[in-house]
């Protein structure tokens, strides 16, 4: 049988043995110890030397140039942000203010009298809160024809946006009776000199009402739409003279003599864009609260009631629009002025834009008929404008008047006006 | 005297529980357009050039934008919201683009 010898291991480990007690490996071992000591010694003495510099540095007060580039990055970028806040809040903030207006400068010169220049301006200021609140109102400023000047609040409404759709208005405000008074009257906007015969005081179209309206306006589909309007105020006044009804004021009063509410609206409808139909009215009760020009108290109250259509057109650069409203004033047997009246007027106008839209021809007929014959007036417009900037234009028109022979109304005119809305 | 009271207050009120309740009711995108104008949308100039060449020029001579300052065109557009039945959605979509073409 073969048998495999096994090493002699026993004599191995004697011989590690004694190795490691030897004292050539003793030395060995003592030194490396040592070297590591002094190395860990030294090391500690580096780092307590850069921690004393360290610290020496932080107490030490900053260089010129350091501070310099700190305080520079500082006032940058605070600089930054004032321009960033300062840009913002002009455009964000809460409460907005806005001046705004427009003035005109007039020659007139009648057919039957002498000519002469006039001038007025109305100031319009906007101050707003958030989307929430507008305050508007308009002053208008004229110099009479003996040097006074005389003014007037023409509206002045607190407006409170309600939603998408509705805004409401409290104060006095233009009466939404029609379009022509509410929208069209001022200078800059108006294609002509004047106003329509019966769209000035005591005419035909209410001017102003004082109390609380309501609206706003609805997009229907993708292109038309609808606005409305709806109102209720003290109503006009009636100014007798001579046993008559001389005419219907309407300037808006704070007062209510005859203790009844007129109320009214209008509504229109804008099955394109650009075409815009409506229908307005109102109802209520007037008295006569001045006769011969001295205050009238006691008369008893009638029915007054007014009635409008109004519509445009625009089509490129030709503008179409026209106008109808009614008022009535019933009898009332028991009044110093007993016989009531129908004062009415329309108008029909056209003007189009040429010669690159700067030039502007205008023509426009109106009939006002008033139960005063010597006020009922048939006029043929004519004119052309020169439009010095979107909204500012120089007019010259020639008005032929038709009117009962010898009164003012029966004057034809000529009439240049430059006229400025900013 | 308490009779003429009447109507005013019924307007007035009625006028506000109207507006309140088409604010609640109103559609959420009409609700998000017109509470959190800021938000971005990249259609609101187009509607905005649109609606303003479709409503301004019913009544006067178009305006160029450059004419007034962003905040000025703020309140000039929240008075023609009154006069023109805009709505505040339309009102919004214009004044931007008013505002971003100044």
């Amino acid at each position: 049988m073969k048998t495999t010898p096994r090493p002699n291991l026993s004599g191995a480990l004697w011989l590690l043995i004694l190795l490691s007690a030897s004292p050539v490996f003793a030395q060995s071992h003592a030194d490396r110890i040592d070297e590591l000591e002094a190395k860990t010694l030294a090391m500690a003495e580096e780092l307590a030397i850069l921690r004393a510099e360290l610290e020496k540095e932080r107490q030490a007060p900053d260089s010129e140039d350091m501070r310099s580039i700190r305080s520079e990055s500082v006032a940058a970028r605070q600089a930054a942000q004032n321009a960033e806040i300062a840009a913002s809040e002009w455009k964000n903030s809460d409460s907005v203010t806005h001046l705004a207006g427009y003035a005109s400068a007039d020659y007139v010169s009648p057919e039957n009298g002498n000519a002469a220049f006039v001038a007025n301006f109305n100031p319009m200021f906007h101050f707003q809160y958030k989307d929430r609140i507008l305050w508007e109102a308009e002053i208008e400023v004229e110099i009479e024809e003996n040097g006074d000047t005389s003014m007037g609040l023409e509206y002045s409404t607190i407006d409170l946006f309600l939603n998408n759709n509705m805004v409401l208005l409290a104060g006095k405000f233009l009466s939404p009776v029609g379009n022509f008074r509410q929208n069209i009257h001022p200078s800059w906007i108006n294609k002509l000199p004047s106003a329509p015969p019966g769209f000035g005081h005591d005419g035909a179209a209410p001017l102003a009402e004082v109390g609380v309206q309501l609206r706003g306006g609805f997009k229907i589909g993708e292109q038309s739409r609808m606005t409305y309007a709806g109102f209720i105020g003290n109503g006009p006044k009636l100014e007798g003279e001579d046993g008559e009804i001389h005419g219907i004021d309407t300037d808006g009063f704070t007062g209510d003599p005859d203790d009844e509410k007129v109320f009214g609206g209008r509504v229109s409808l804008l099955p394109l864009p650009k075409l815009e139909l409506a229908v307005s009215g109102a109802f209520g009760d007037a008295a006569v609260v001045e006769n011969d020009g001295v205050d009238f108290e006691g008369d008893p109250t009638r029915d007054y009631k007014v009635f409008g259509v109004d519509a445009s057109y625009q089509w490129n650069n030709l503008d179409l629009r026209g106008e109808f409203i009614r008022q009535d004033i019933a009898n009332e047997a028991t009044s110093i002025a007993p016989e009531g009246g129908v004062w009415e007027t329309w108008y029909l106008q056209g003007a189009y834009k040429f010669a690159d839209a700067k030039w502007e021809g205008v023509a426009r007929y109106t009939d006002y008929t008033s139960p005063h014959p010597d006020k009922s007036q048939e006029q043929w417009a004519l004119g052309v404008n020169y439009l010095l900037a979107p909204s500012a234009m120089l007019k010259f028109a020639y008005e032929s008047n038709t009117g009962l022979a010898g009164e003012s109304t029966d004057d034809d005119r000529w009439l240049v006006q430059i006229a400025y809305g900013y | 005297m308490k009779k003429q009271l009447l109507p005013v207050i019924a307007f007035a009120l009625a006028s506000v529980a109207l507006g309140t309740g088409i604010a609640l009711s109103q559609s959420p995108a009409v609700a998000a357009e017109t509470a959190t104008p800021t938000q971005t949308d990249p259609m609101q100039f187009a509607r905005g050039a649109k609606a303003w060449a479709n409503n301004c020029s019913r009544c006067h001579n178009m305006r160029d934008p450059k004419e007034l300052r962003d905040d000025q065109w703020r309140a000039a557009m929240m008075h023609m919201r009154v006069r023109a039945g805009l709505t505040a959605a339309e009102t919004e979509d214009i004044l931007k683009f008013l505002q971003g073409s100044n």
